[in-house]
C-alpha cells in the first residue's frame, strides 16, 4: 500500500466525520448499551451448500461440515489465512516445449487441479471472478505466450485478498495485459507522422477495470443529469491523458532498448519495464479534471494516474457489483452494494480498496445469508462452475491425474482466460428477453445461455456422466477426466435410495418433488441390474436440470 | 410437426414466434402471406472494421491526402483494385488487394458500398457536434455500446429490442406459417434479432446441436420424455425459468430443424473452413430448405471477430478482409447455385470505423465507416453515400481522423427493410430515427 492511498484514506475519514456521517466521531450522548450477544449459528447442510457454491468452485459434504463446524465467518477467516495455489511454478516444472502453446494445456490442467483439489477454494473463485473483470485471453496472441498467462493468473489469485490499487497497478504492468490491450510497445506522438498514443489500454482499464462509464452513486445507480441521463465519466480528452500516460512500456530487459524489446522466457513474467525516451512527458488530462505535470517520468505518471483512477468514486460500487454477481446473485439490492461500496472505501481500519474485506463482507452480507428463497434471488451457475461443482461432488480425476481440458471452453462457452473478447463472456448487464427484462433485472450467465451452447453443455453432462465415469474406466485414456460414481452404482437396485444420495451431494437433499419424480420414474423404466446406467442417469438427469443450474 | 413425443408431453409448441404471431393478426390479413422468399443475412464485423482501407480513394489528389493521413495504415495506390462505379463523384475509388471476389461481384453489378455510415440521432455537422447542439448516440467510441446501436438504433433510448427484431415483429402477420422462429443466430445472442414478439433462435456455426442419448425408441426415448419433461415444469425461480425456456427452445427446434437438413440438397459450392465460412455455409443449407420449412422471411446473424485492430493492423488486416472476401463470395455463389440470388441480401455492420490517424502499429476507435452490401437483389457496382475525403482536422473529424458519419444507420437499416417489405408502412418501429434523415431509402436494394 502506498503512502499517497493512506494520505488519500485519511482525508476522506476525516472530511467523512466532519460531515457526520462518520460512525467513530465523539459525542456527547451516552454510549447506547452494547447489543446482546447473538445466539450461536447453526447451519444446516442445505445452508452451508449455498454458501459454498457462492464462495468454492462447488460445494462437498466434506466441506459442508467444515463450514458447519467453523461457522461462516470462522470459515471466511480460515480460507482467508490459505496459501496460495499458483500456477506458473507448475509450468516452469516443465521442459519448455518447442511448441509454446502446447502448454497452455497445462495452464488448463493446473486450473482445474488447484479448483477441484486445492485447499484455498476461496481464493482461487475470487481469483476467477477477477479474471472475468479484469480480462485477458489465451484466444489472440497470447496463445504463444502460456508462462504469461499463468502468471496473470497467479497475480489475480495472490491479489485476491490484497488491495486493488495494487491489483491494478501489477494488471497494468502485467505483459500479458500490455499485449492483450495494447499497452506493450505503446509511445509518445510522433504529431509528424499523425501518429499518437494507443488508447486501447486508456478506454478499457476505465470502462471495464474500475470505473466504467457513467458516474455512479455508491449504491451502484446512475446518478442522472437534469435531463434524466446518466452523467458520462469521462470522454474523449480523458481517454487521450490516459492513453499519453501508458505510454514507453515495453517488454522488459530489452539489451539495445524499447525498439529492441522482444518477449522472451523470463520477461513474459516479469513487468513491463519503462524505456523513458518513448514515454511521453508533456501534461496530462486525467478524471475529475486533475492534471499531471509535465516532465515527472513516466513512473511517477503511471502512480498518479493510477491513484486518480483508484480514488474515482465509481470503484466501490462499480468492483462491489461485479464481485456480488460473480459471487452471490444477479441483481443485488441498492443497499447490499451500498453497504459493500462502504467496505470498499473503508475497510474498518482506513484502508481503502481492501479486496480481503470485500470477499468476506459480501459472503457474510444478510442479503447473501438469507434464509427466505425469493424468486428473483441468486443466480444462474456460470457454465464452467457447473463442470467443476460436478467434478467435486464425484471427486473427478484422471488415471494420470491431469485436466487437460484446454478445449472444454468450446462446449462450456467458457474456459480460464479464454474469453472472446475484453468485454468477457457475458455482461454484467445483459438482460435476456422475457420476464427478467420485464422486471428490469439482469441475469449475464444467460447471455451465454444460447439454445446451442446449452445442448452442449447438457451434451458434456451426458458424456460425463454416461462414459467418462468409473465403471467404464477400462475404456477410457489416461487423461480422461472421469467421475466416481462407485457409491451411487452399489445402491442403484434401490432407486430411492440412489436418488437420495445424488440429491444429497448434488443438493443438499433440496431436490424439487418434480425433478425427484422425473428421475425416479425415469429409473423404473430400467432394470435393477442396469446399476451403471441407474447411477449415470440420476446424476445425467439432476445435473443438467435446470434447478441444478441455478445457484441459490 | 406436432410430433408424438410433444403430445405426450403436453409442450406442443412450434417455434414461439409463429405461436405467438397469430394473436396479433388482424381479422383482414389473418391468412395473408408473402407467397415468396427473401432473406436478409447480416455479417456483423466484431471490434470496429477499418473501412477507409477497405474501399479507398484512388485518384492521386484524393489517395494523396488519404495517405498524408493515414501514413504508416495507407494502402499504396499501385496496389488497389481498381472499380468503376456506374455513378461518380469525381473521384476514382480502388478496393484493398484482398477483395479479389467482392469486386468481381461490384463488376457484377451484385455488390455496393454504403460510405461513411454509422449511427446517428440526426443529421450532424462538425459544429454541432462540437457545440453539443445536435443529439448524439451515447458513448461513442465505445466497443459494446457502438455495437448496440448499430444492432438497436434506439440512441438514449432502453435498447431492449434490435432492427431486425422489429422487423420481424412487423412481417409476423405475414409470417404465420413459418414453423422455425424468423430470426436465427449462429453467433451467439444478439438484441439485434429481438422483437417486442420475435424470439430469436441461436444454433452452432454449423445448425442446431441435438441432444445427446435421445432416440424414438427404447431407453432413449425414456430418457427423452423424462428431459423435457423435466424441462417443462414449472421452476421456482426466475434464471431457473429462464434457463428453462431456452432448453425448451432447444428442444422444439433442433430436431426438426436438423432433419430437415438431412434432406437438405448437397450444394455444389465450396466454402472455406474458416468459422465465417462455415456460418455462410450453414445459412446457405437453411436457405435450401427454406420451402420445407414454409420460410417466407428469415433475418441471420453471421460474425467474425478480430476487427479491433490496435495492433499490428497492417499484417492482419488482409487476413480479415481475405475472410471477408472469401466467405461472403462463396456465399454469394451459393444463392446463385440456389436460384435465391436476388432473394438473399448480405449486409456488413460493425462497431465503428477506425481513425484515420494511427497508433504507430495500429488505429483506435472512431465513427463513421464503409459498409458492404451483396446480392442479386442489390442496386450493384455503386457507393451510395458521399464518401468524404480522408483529411485530418477535414469537415468531418470529431479529432484524430475520427469522421462523423454523412449517412445513417437508421437510413442503412431502413432501406434493407423496405427491401424486405416495400409495403411497410411503418418505417420508424424498424428505424427510430429515420424520420430526421430526409431520405428515408438510399436507394442500393432494388
Amino acid at each position: 500500500m502506498d503512502v499517497n492511498r493512506m494520505l488519500c484514506t485519511a482525508m476522506a475519514c476525516l472530511l467523512l466525520m466532519a460531515s457526520g456521517c462518520g460512525g467513530g466521531g465523539s459525542s456527547s450522548s451516552p454510549p447506547p448499551p452494547p447489543p446482546p450477544p447473538p445466539p450461536p449459528v447453526v447451519i444446516t447442510t442445505p445452508e452451508a451448500f449455498v454458501f459454498l457454491n457462492q464462495a468454492t468452485f462447488g460445494a462437498t459434504l466434506a466441506n459442508a461440515q467444515r463450514l458447519i463446524d467453523l461457522g461462516y465467518e470462522g470459515w471466511v477467516d480460515e480460507q482467508l489465512a490459505q496459501p496460495a495455489s499458483l500456477k506458473l511454478p507448475h509450468l516452469q516444472s516443465l521442459p519448455v516445449p518447442t511448441q509454446p502453446q502446447t502448454l497452455q494445456t497445462d495452464r488448463v490442467d493446473i486450473w482445474f487441479r488447484n479448483v477441484i483439489n486445492g485447499d484455498d477454494q476461496l481464493r482461487q473463485r475470487v481469483a476467477f471472478a477477477l479474471s472475468e473483470i479484469m480480462v485477458v485471453s489465451q484466444l489472440g496472441a497470447l496463445n504463444r505466450s502460456p508462462y504469461a498467462l499463468a502468471d496473470y493468473y497467479d497475480v489475480l489469485v495472490r491479489g485476491a485478498f490484497g488491495n486493488y490499487r495494487d491489483l491494478l497497478e501489477e494488471v497494468t504492468l502485467h505483459p500479458a495485459m500490455g499485449v492483450y490491450l495494447s499497452m506493450l510497445g505503446n509511445r509518445k506522438p510522433d504529431t509528424a507522422n499523425n501518429i499518437r498514443p494507443d488508447e486501447n489500454y486508456a478506454r478499457e482499464v476505465m470502462q471495464l477495470f474500475s470505473i466504467g462509464l457513467v458516474q455512479l452513486n455508491s449504491d451502484g445507480s446512475d446518478q442522472l443529469d437534469d435531463g434524466g441521463l446518466p452523467i458520462p465519466t469521462y470522454d474523449q480528452a480523458t481517454i487521450e491523458g490516459f492513453a499519453h500516460v501508458f505510454t514507453g512500456w515495453h517488454w522488459a530487459d530489452a539489451p539495445n532498448g524499447f525498439l529492441s524489446a522482444r518477449p522472451s522466457l523470463e520477461n513474459q513474467i516479469k513487468p513491463m519495464q519503462l524505456y523513458p525516451d518513448f514515454h511521453d512527458d508533456g501534461v496530462k488530462l486525467l478524471l475529475n479534471g486533475e492534471m499531471i505535470a509535465a516532465n515527472q517520468g513516466g513512473v511517477a505518471d503511471l502512480d498518479q494516474a493510477l491513484d486518480n483512477l483508484f480514488n474515482h468514486p465509481n470503484v466501490a460500487p462499480f468492483i462491489s457489483y461485479r464481485l456480488i454477481q460473480r459471487l452471490v446473485s444477479s441483481n443485488p439490492s441498492a443497499a447490499y452494494i451500498g453497504r459493500m461500496s462502504s467496505v470498499f472505501n473503508d475497510n474498518g481500519q482506513g484502508e481503502r480498496g481492501d479486496l480481503g474485506a470485500l470477499v468476506k463482507a459480501i459472503l457474510l452480507d444478510p442479503e447473501a445469508r438469507a434464509l427466505t428463497r425469493t424468486d428473483t434471488g441468486g443466480k444462474l451457475k456460470e457454465p464452467l462452475l457447473r463442470l467443476t461443482q460436478l467434478y467435486r461432488a464425484y471427486d473427478a480425476q484422471s488415471q494420470s491425474g491431469r485436466y487437460p481440458l484446454v478445449f472444454a471452453y468450446v462446449a462450456l462457452g467458457q474456459g480460464v482466460l479464454q474469453s472472446p473478447s475484453v468485454f468477457n463472456f457475458f455482461s454484467p448487464f445483459y438482460a435476456p428477453p422475457g420476464e427478467i427484462q420485464d422486471q428490469g433485472l439482469v441475469a449475464p450467465e444467460l447471455q451465454i445461455a444460447t439454445e446451442y451452447q446449452n445442448t452442449f453443455l447438457t451434451n458434456t453432462l451426458f458424456d460425463q456422466t454416461f462414459v467418462n465415469q468409473s465403471e467404464n474406466l477400462a475404456n477410457l485414456g489416461e487423461d480422461d477426466v472421469y467421475l466416481d460414481i462407485a457409491a451411487e452404482v452399489a445402491i442403484a437396485d434401490d432407486i430411492d435410495g440412489l436418488v437420495a444420495l445424488v440429491a444429497d451431494k448434488l443438493m443438499a437433499g433440496e431436490i424439487s418433488p418434480t425433478l425427484d419424480a422425473q428421475v425416479k420414474q425415469m429409473l423404473g423404466r430400467t432394470q435393477p441390474t442396469d446399476t451403471a446406467l441407474r447411477a449415470a442417469e440420476t446424476i445425467y438427469l439432476i445435473a443438467s436440470s435446470p434447478e441444478y443450474a441455478l445457484q441459490r | 410437426m406436432t410430433t408424438r413425443r410433444r403430445l405426450l408431453t403436453g409442450t406442443a409448441t412450434l417455434a414461439g414466434v409463429s405461436m405467438v404471431a397469430p394473436l396479433m393478426l388482424s381479422p383482414v390479413n389473418a391468412h395473408a402471406t408473402f407467397g415468396d422468399y427473401k432473406a436478409l443475412v447480416c455479417v456483423f464485423l466484431f471490434g470496429g472494421n477499418d473501412g477507409w482501407n477497405m474501399l479507398v480513394p484512388r485518384s492521386e489528389a484524393e489517395h494523396t491526402v488519404y495517405a498524408n493521413s493515414r501514413q504508416n495504415m495507407a494502402i499504396d495506390r499501385d496496389d488497389l483494385i481498381p472499380i468503376t462505379p456506374n455513378t461518380t463523384d469525381g473521384s476514382e475509388y480502388g478496393l484493398h488487394p484482398s477483395l479479389i471476389g467482392i469486386q468481381g461481384l461490384f463488376d457484377a453489378g451484385a455488390a455496393a458500398f454504403t460510405a461513411n455510415v454509422g449511427p446517428l440521432i440526426e443529421p450532424t455537422t462538425l459544429e454541432q457536434y462540437q457545440n453539443k447542439s445536435v443529439q448524439r448516440p451515447p458513448q461513442l467510441f465505445s466497443h459494446n455500446d457502438q455495437q448496440s446501436q448499430w444492432h438497436t438504433l434506439k440512441g438514449a433510448a432502453p435498447s431492449a429490442t434490435g432492427w431486425a427484431g422489429r422487423l420481424a415483429d412487423l412481417l409476423a402477420a405475414q409470417t404465420t406459417t413459418q414453423m422455425i422462429p424468423s430470426t436465427s443466430s449462429l453467433f451467439g445472442s444478439t438484441t439485434f434479432l429481438v422483437g417486442a414478439s420475435t424470439q430469436p433462435y441461436v444454433m452452432g456455426p454449423g445448425g442446431p446441436l441435438a441432444f445427446s442419448g435421445f432416440a424414438d425408441t427404447g431407453i432413449g426415448l425414456e430418457q427423452r420424455l423424462a428431459f423435457e419433461r423435466i424441462v417443462a415444469a414449472r421452476q421456482a425461480n426466475i434464471y431457473g425459468r429462464g434457463y428453462a425456456a431456452i432448453q425448451q427452445r432447444a428442444l422444439d427446434n433442433a430436431d426438426l430443424i436438423n432433419t430437415t437438413l438431412a434432406n437438405a440438397p448437397v450444394l455444389s459450392t465450396t466454402f472455406a473452413n474458416d468459422v465465417l465460412s462455415q456460418q455462410l455455409q450453414t445459412v446457405a443449407r437453411l436457405i435450401a430448405v427454406r420451402d420445407d420449412l414454409q420460410m417466407e422471411r428469415q433475418v441471420f446473424f453471421v460474425a467474425l471477430g478480430g476487427f479491433d485492430t490496435h495492433d499490428d493492423q497492417v499484417m492482419l488486416q488482409p487476413g480479415l478482409l481475405a475472410n471477408i472476401d472469401a466467405a461472403m463470395t462463396s456465399f454469394y455463389d451459393a444463392t446463385v447455385e440456389l436460384n435465391v440470388a436476388d432473394r438473399v441480401t448480405t449486409f456488413t455492420q460493425s462497431d465503428f470505423g477506425r481513425t484515420l490517424t494511427s497508433n504507430g502499429d495500429g488505429t483506435d476507435h472512431a465513427w463513421g465507416s464503409v459498409a458492404l452490401t451483396v446480392g442479386g437483389g442489390v442496386a450493384g457496382r455503386d457507393i451510395y453515400g458521399a464518401y468524404p475525403l480522408l483529411d485530418i482536422g477535414g469537415n468531418y473529424d470529431v479529432g484524430g481522423g475520427r469522421l462523423i458519419p454523412t449517412t445513417s444507420a437508421d437510413q442503412y437499416a431502413a432501406t434493407l427493410a423496405q427491401w424486405m417489405d416495400p409495403t411497410l408502412a411503418d418505417l420508424e418501429t424498424v428505424a427510430p430515427n429515420i424520420g430526421n434523415f430526409a431520405q428515408q431509402n438510399l436507394g442500393f436494394m432494388i
